[in-house]
């Protein structure tokens, strides 16, 4: 999980990062802070965060901070990238936004301002 | 091999520019959706999001910009973002402007006339680019691999669909449309809002299999009886046009700027359940800046 920042309940946590919450899939219930510029998700070793799914490619998506925007990409994964049900090649996001990967589903948490 | 077909949406809202919180989601720039294969850049209006994909098509890195742009008609919010298209200034570009039929150069004027000085520092005469107008022949053009087909709409002033095919996909750009003055059963529709919108034959055809429809669904059906005339339709009229013309995937565009964007959902979630209700395969969202698609 090299440079994800997972968030484990009662440790203290940065309020200025973004964070997903992981609410389906394997592992889930958990956070994974987004500290990075770039974060990937997959079920491969050389992605930051490691979900043990069958569903999901090596390099799944990746997550991108640029300022205060944080967008998404598909990294021509299998079995594509819904945001918010709508299977997206690459997304700007919001607070709430419903992310699914295969059988995983995250909820995006923006930073408070 | 096939190259894909990506689309992406730089502004979604209708009349008027609305940045601030509360259209934070959806987005507050106006009509502007690139659709891009291979080599070709293709330009659906040039409402103020059409800033932020000029500035966007820089940093992409390419040598030389070719563009080709498309206007649904001339309303401000479809031509504002024009003056501000860095790539227009540029020696290295090329755009095409399109117009709808030989002999008519309205899109020319008006991309002219709105740079006139009393508007803005800079005139159309003094970009750096190379700007070509082309027209459509009997409602056809063809770029590469790519053909072009429009059709006239149903708004004050005119307005054109576009409906772009290549390798099999096909996109349709369909926005500024008063759908609900088109309809067969206009009046029994206003009065019974479950009744099935009879849309007219040759619009279903033109929109018939698309992959994605892009369509303007400004208002909710409890809005449009006092929007009438406007030029702009009911969203749920979008969904059964989607419907009847076997579209599948509807993207509901041109959102009213008075729509905060727990109201868009509203829309959006009430124009869904439509068409569950009625067991259809079209898939429906609201259309919303920063997302882009893959055909």
């Amino acid at each position: 999980m090299a440079g994800a920042v997972p968030i484990v309940p009662g440790m203290p946590q940065s309020r200025k990062l973004p964070t997903l919450e992981q609410v389906r899939g394997p592992g889930a219930p958990r956070r994974f802070g987004l500290a990075l510029a770039e974060t990937v998700v997959g079920r491969g070793n050389q992605s930051n965060v490691i979900i043990d799914s069958a569903l999901l490619s090596r390099r799944h998506v990746v997550f991108r901070r640029s300022g205060p925007e944080l967008s998404l990409a598909d990294l021509d994964s299998a079995n594509g990238v819904y945001v918010n049900g709508v299977k997206a090649h690459s997304a700007l996001l919001h607070e709430g936004d419903t992310i699914q990967i295969g059988d995983v589903v995250f909820v995006l948490h923006e930073a408070p301002a | 091999m096939t190259e894909p077909v990506f689309v992406r949406f730089w502004g979604t809202r209708g009349s008027i520019p609305t940045p601030g919180h509360k259209t934070r989601r959806f987005g507050g720039n106006t009509s502007c959706v690139e659709i891009r294969t291979g080599d070709i850049e293709l330009v659906c209006d040039g409402g103020t999001g059409l800033r932020e994909l000029g500035l966007d098509l820089l940093q992409r890195g390419r040598p030389k910009l070719e563009a080709h742009l498309f206007f649904s008609h001339m309303h401000w919010d479809h031509i504002q973002g024009f003056p501000f298209f860095v790539p227009a200034y540029g020696k290295d570009s090329e755009l095409t402007v399109y117009e709808v039929s030989p002999g008519d150069d309205r899109v020319q004027k008006l991309l002219h006339g709105q740079m006139r000085s009393e508007y803005f520092p800079v005139e159309f005469g003094d970009l750096g680019a190379k700007i070509a107008a082309r027209h459509l022949e009997q409602g056809v053009a063809r770029i590469g691999d790519i053909t072009v087909r429009c059709f006239e709409q149903c708004h004050p002033g005119r307005s054109f669909a576009y409906a772009f095919e290549v390798h099999g996909k096909k996109i349709v750009y369909a926005t500024d449309s008063e759908l609900d003055l088109l309809l067969g059963n206009r009046e029994e529709s206003l009065a019974d809002l479950e009744l099935e919108r009879r849309l007219p034959d040759a619009l279903l055809a033109f929109v018939d299999g698309a992959d994605l429809l892009i369509a303007d669904g400004q208002y909710t059906d409890d809005e449009y009886p006092k929007k009438v005339g406007w030029g702009h339709a009911r969203a749920n009229t979008v969904a059964d046009l989607a419907e009847q013309a076997g579209v599948k995937q509807c993207a509901v565009f041109h959102h009213d700027p008075m729509h905060s964007d727990e109201l868009v959902d509203e829309k959006i979630q009430r124009a869904v359940a439509r068409l569950e209700r009625r067991g259809a395969k079209t898939s429906l969202f609201g259309a919303r800046e920063g997302l882009e698609l893959k055909f």
